[in-house]
C-alpha cells in the first residue's frame, strides 16, 4: 500500500484551502457590498464551476497551460512556471473549480449580518479591515467553517480537472482519486478498495464534524 | 389542450421508444489503439454481410471490467492479450483470445524545432515526455520498455509525464503540452491525424510486440452466426490491408 497519493490529496485540498481562503474573502465581501454593476456577472462566473463540467475547465487549463500558447509561453518565458504536469497547476485549477464552494458560504455569513453592527463598528472609529477582522468575522464563524470544509472536501473529490491536466506524476499530481482510477483501470480491486475506504472514512469524518458544530451538538456534547 | 398535446406525443415518444429493433446489430468493444482501423473494418465488414455494427471504444482495462459485470457486447477487441485471457479464465468468452494484429510504437510531436528521435528525448527544449500509464496501458507498457531497455530511464524519468490512456496520449501530444510522446502507430497514420507533426516509427527490438487480441463473449451462444462471422474477418486479406495500411503487422 502506498500512501503517497493519499498524503498528496490532502496537501492539495490544504494548500488549495488556505489560498482560496485569501482570495475569496475579499471577493465575498465586495461582492456582499457593492452596488456596482457588474456584480450580476461577477456572481455568475464565480458560480460557474457548479455547472460546468470539468473537462470543460480541464480542456481550457489544458490549453491555456500549453507551451504553444500566448499564456502559458509567458509564464514560462516570464517566470520559468509551467503549470501543467505541475502541484501549483492543480492548485491554481482547484482554486478556481472550489471557488463557489468558499464565496457562496463567506457572502451568505456576511449578508446576513445586521448593517447596524458594521455601522456601529465605523462610529467607534474602526477602519473598514479591524471591523471585518473584529466584528463581521468572529460573527459568521459556521459560515467561515462551512466554506473551508467544503472547499477542503470538494478538493479532495477532484478528478476530471485533474486527471485532464496532471499527467499522474507520483509525488506531485498522482492524487488518491487518480490512484483510484487506475487501480480499478488495471483490474487491482484491492487496492482500489483500500484507498476509497480511506477517503471514504476521512470525509465522512470531515463532514460529520462541520454538521455536529454547525448543529450545535459538540457544544452540548462537550457540556 | 396544451398539457393534452404534450401527453399524447410524450405516450407517441414511449410506443415509439419501446419498439423492438429488428435489424441485427452487433456490439464490438474496441481498445482505443484501434479505433481508426476498426472504423474502416467495420464497414468492409457491413458492406460484405450487411450486419449492422456498434462500436464501444475504450481503454481495454475499463472494456474488460465492463465485460466482467455483464456489459452486452459481443466481440471484445483488446490491446494485449493479458486482459482478454482472465476473461476466458473467469469463464466470460466462448474460446481463449486470438492474436490478429501487433500494433507499432512510435515517437510523435508536434514541435518544429524537435526531430522526434531517441536521442532527442534528452534535448533540453523537451520538458514532458507523453506516455500511456505503463501500468493499465499496453502501449505504455512498451514505451516503458524502449526506455529501460535503451538506459534511458533514468535519466527521463522526471520528463515523463502519463496519460490514462493512448488517446489521452494523443491529447497531451497534439496539445503541444507534451513537446513528444510515445503513441500508437495507428494513430500518426489515421486521416484524421495524417500530416501533422512529425514521427518516427521506433524499432520492435527494443519492446514486446504490443499484442491486439480478439475474443468472443458468451453472451453470443444463444444467436446467430454473426459474430463467428466478424471474427473470420478480421482474420480475412480484406482486413488485413486495412490493418496493415495502419502500420499493424501480422505474425507469419
Amino acid at each position: 500500500m502506498n500512501w503517497d497519493p493519499l498524503i498528496l490529496t490532502f496537501k492539495l485540498a490544504l494548500v488549495t484551502t488556505a489560498l482560496l481562503f485569501l482570495v475569496s474573502l475579499p471577493l465575498a465581501y465586495w461582492l456582499t457590498y457593492t452596488k456596482s454593476k457588474f456584480k450580476p456577472i461577477a456572481e455568475t462566473l464565480v458560480s460557474m464551476p457548479l455547472v460546468l463540467p470539468p473537462t470543460v475547465l480541464g480542456f481550457y487549463f489544458l490549453i491555456a497551460f500549453s507551451p504553444n500558447n500566448f499564456f502559458g509561453n509567458w509564464l514560462d518565458q516570464t517566470f520559468g512556471i509551467q503549470l501543467v504536469f505541475s502541484f501549483w497547476g492543480l492548485v491554481l485549477a482547484s482554486m478556481i473549480y472550489s471557488l463557489p464552494f468558499m464565496v457562496h458560504p463567506l457572502q451568505s455569513g456576511l449578508s446576513g449580518l445586521p448593517n447596524s453592527l458594521k455601522e456601529a463598528s465605523y462610529v467607534m472609529g474602526k477602519s473598514r479591515f479591524q471591523t471585518l477582522v473584529k466584528v463581521l468575522l468572529p460573527n459568521i464563524k459556521s459560515s467561515l467553517l462551512t466554506g473551508i470544509v467544503l472547499a477542503f472536501a470538494h478538493t479532495i473529490g477532484e478528478f476530471g480537472v485533474v486527471l485532464m491536466i496532471g499527467g499522474s506524476i507520483p509525488g506531485s499530481t498522482k492524487v488518491a482519486s487518480i490512484a483510484i482510477y487506475e487501480e480499478v483501470e488495471a483490474l487491482n480491486y484491492t487496492a482500489a478498495n483500500t484507498y476509497s475506504l480511506v477517503l471514504f472514512a476521512i470525509t465522512f469524518g470531515i463532514l460529520l464534524l462541520v454538521y455536529l458544530s454547525n448543529g450545535g451538538y459538540l457544544k452540548r456534547f462537550l457540556k | 389542450m396544451k398539457f393534452r398535446r404534450f401527453s399524447v406525443s410524450l405516450l407517441l415518444l414511449a410506443v415509439l421508444a419501446c419498439r423492438p429493433s429488428t435489424e441485427v446489430k452487433l456490439t464490438i468493444a474496441v481498445a482505443a489503439n484501434m479505433q481508426y482501423a476498426i472504423s474502416e473494418i467495420v464497414e468492409a465488414f457491413t458492406n460484405k454481410t450487411e450486419i449492422q455494427c456498434n462500436l464501444i471504444i475504450g481503454s481495454s482495462g475499463k472494456l474488460t471490467a465492463q465485460i466482467k459485470e455483464g456489459a452486452p457486447y459481443d466481440v471484445f477487441l483488446s490491446a494485449n492479450m493479458k486482459y482478454p485471457m482472465e476473461l476466458f479464465d473467469d469463464g466470460l468468452t466462448t474460446a481463449p483470445p486470438k492474436v490478429y494484429a501487433n500494433g507499432g510504437l512510435v515517437l510523435w510531436t508536434q514541435s518544429d524545432q524537435i526531430v522526434p528521435s531517441l536521442t532527442s528525448l534528452t534535448n533540453k527544449d523537451v520538458k514532458h515526455i507523453a506516455l500511456a500509464n505503463p501500468e493499465i496501458a499496453p502501449y505504455g507498457r512498451a514505451s516503458i520498455q524502449v526506455l529501460r531497455n535503451l538506459d534511458l530511464h533514468d535519466t527521463l524519468v522526471e520528463k515523463l509525464v502519463y496519460a490514462e490512456s493512448i488517446s489521452q496520449t494523443n491529447q497531451f501530444i497534439s496539445t503541444g503540452v507534451a513537446q513528444i510522446g510515445f503513441t500508437a502507430k495507428s494513430v500518426v497514420l489515421s486521416p484524421d491525424l495524417k500530416g501533422k507533426g512529425k514521427w518516427k516509427t521506433l524499432d520492435p527490438k527494443y519492446y514486446d510486440p504490443v499484442q491486439q487480441g480478439i475474443v468472443l463473449t458468451r453472451r453470443n451462444e444463444n444467436r446467430d452466426n454473426s459474430p463467428q462471422r466478424f471474427f473470420d474477418f478480421i482474420f480475412s486479406e480484406e482486413a488485413r490491408k486495412i490493418l496493415e495500411k495502419y502500420g499493424y503487422s501480422m505474425d507469419e
